[in-house]
């Protein structure tokens, strides 16, 4: 079996040798339709990295009147931080209010003189809400009218960022959609490439076939380096895909730095830790695909 | 020992290739199988070594029925019969020794045993020395001699030649029908498919004459008689 399996291994080099630019153009095709899922990959990191970039910002400002006591301000911080969809409540004291928007304004005369004229502070203290996302925000709101403390609330500020992550997710499943459906149609003329590639393959070789068959070869002995082959050809494709995958990564992402601020888009860090299940996961798939490819091939060409 | 009861084979649409064909063929003996082109003498050799099957009829090989062989069971037999055609069939890129080699190289044979008996039937088919000589560079003969050799790696039962002299000239012809001879003697069952009559005639063994896919006549130490 050990012998069998080195001459099978054999062969099936020799074929790629011998059909050399038939294979390049099977890898190629391969190469482009496993660059296409990547770059959809890349797209689903993006898309993630951005709304949870956007999710973060986002906060509702809860000002209390200036009479509201500690104790009922700490009542609704504790009322809130039950909420399953919170995720943090900054707490700003009357005065750091106060200090904070003396600092804000200090070079502004009229608004200082307006304060003065005021005399004494004349904010109540103020409460920041983050959730844990954009779609919590509606519930975080409606759970403030709570008649507890619905009526010391003077304002609630909550910029609508919902529209803007809806936005992010529209295009990118866009985009994804007409991956998915390139990736569909790369995959398809890739399984007509590998099927051309055993068909001229088998042609080529019909006389060793033939041979083969005369002289008492098994079936599988036939049959074996072709497959093998098309092994051979989706692991230098992944091998090729990666190459290309790993550098491009590595110099998008401190572009990506621009917009996601120092810590990037999170894509090298993601290939680097999930490298060997994305590659292995796509030569599995490209493996089933081919050896359903070249399976029909020999079905079909291969009168063994 | 081959055994071949009322077998017919027909071909797509109603093409007779052999009809009611029955033949007992005892271990060790050589059978000319001869006739005209188009009276099923090809298509009877291919129905002994399954490239083709029997419409009707039963097959056996060494007590071994093949009539509905199943596909993943014809390298076995195949194993056990030798088969040499008028074309040789070898493979140009190939040397003689690869050749040969190659036939016990797919059927998974061990370098050492390759090693052992290459050499052997090298010399039994005389072309030891021309070992490392490509199909190019040999003669019709010595092509056909390596085809033999090949036929023979395996130590088969039984050889079937179809045509095996018809590239040949006389002196050839001669060179190849001895050697079949030879294997014979070592036991080897000979089925030799020709319709060259001087070669019949010189054998002097059992002759199947074959007339539109019908045993004609079937006669130890026959000759040629159409």
């Amino acid at each position: 079996m050990i012998v069998s399996s080195f001459r099978v291994t054999k062969f099936a080099f020799q074929n790629f040798w011998r059909n050399f630019w038939l294979s390049v153009i099977t890898v190629s095709m391969l190469v482009m339709t496993l660059i296409t899922i990547n770059i959809l990959l890349v797209l689903n990191v993006v898309t993630e990295e951005a709304i949870s970039l956007v999710e973060d910002r986002i906060e509702v400002s809860v000002y209390f009147h200036d009479y509201v006591d500690e104790a009922t301000v700490g009542g609704a911080v504790e009322y809130l931080r039950d909420l399953a969809q919170v995720r943090d409540v900054e707490t700003i004291s009357a005065d750091e209010a106060y200090e904070q928007f003396v600092e804000r304004h200090s070079d502004d005369e009229d608004i200082m003189a307006s304060l003065d004229e005021l005399g004494g502070n004349p904010f109540g203290p103020t409460l920041v809400v983050k959730a844990n996302s954009a779609e919590d925000f509606e519930l975080i709101i409606d759970a403030l009218d709570n008649p507890q403390f619905r009526d010391d609330i003077r304002e609630k500020d909550f910029s609508d960022y919902q529209e803007i992550v809806d936005r992010i997710r529209g295009t990118t499943d866009q985009i994804a959609t007409f991956g998915i459906a390139l990736t569909g149609i790369f995959l398809l003329i890739a399984i007509m490439i590998v099927f051309n590639t055993v068909r001229i393959g088998i042609f080529i070789h019909r006389e060793e076939i033939g041979i083969m068959r005369l002289v008492g070869a098994s079936n599988w002995f036939i049959k074996a380096p072709f497959h093998l082959e098309m092994m051979f050809l989706s692991l230098l494709a992944v091998g090729i895909a990666a190459g290309i995958v790993f550098p491009v990564v590595n110099i998008l992402e401190p572009k990506f730095s621009v917009y996601f601020g120092t810590q990037g888009a999170g894509i090298a860090e993601f290939f680097m830790e999930n490298g060997l299940w994305i590659f292995g996961g796509q030569f599995l798939i490209l493996a089933v695909v081919t050896i359903i490819s070249t399976s029909m091939a020999m079905r079909k060409y291969l009168k063994v | 020992m081959i055994r071949l009861k009322k077998v017919s084979k027909t071909y797509h649409p109603n093409v007779v290739g052999v009809k009611g064909v029955s033949l007992h063929i005892p271990a060790g003996e050589f059978v000319s199988i001869v006739g005209k082109s188009g009276t099923g003498k090809s298509t009877l050799a291919k129905l002994l070594f399954a490239e083709e099957r029997p419409s009707s009829g039963v097959i056996e090989i060494g007590g071994w029925d093949i009539t509905h062989i199943h596909n993943r069971d014809i390298p076995l037999l195949r194993r056990q019969i030798g088969v040499v055609f008028q074309d040789f069939k070898l493979l140009p890129q190939k040397t003689v020794y690869e050749n040969v080699a190659f036939a016990l190289q797919v059927g998974g044979a061990k370098p050492r045993r390759i090693r052992e008996v290459v050499p052997k039937v090298l010399e039994i088919v005389g072309l030891h020395e021309k070992a490392s000589r490509y199909p190019r560079q040999l003669s019709g003969g010595e092509q056909q001699r390596v085809a033999i050799a090949r036929a023979l790696v395996h130590s088969p039962k039984v050889l079937v030649a179809d045509e095996p002299t018809g590239n040949l000239d006389t002196l050839n012809t001669r060179e190849i029908v001895d050697l079949l001879q030879k294997i014979n003697e070592f036991g080897t069952t000979v089925c030799l498919v020709t319709h060259d009559r001087e070669v019949v005639n010189r054998l002097k063994r059992r002759v199947i004459t074959l007339e539109d896919g019908k045993v004609a006549s079937d006669v130890e130490q026959g000759r040629y008689k159409l």
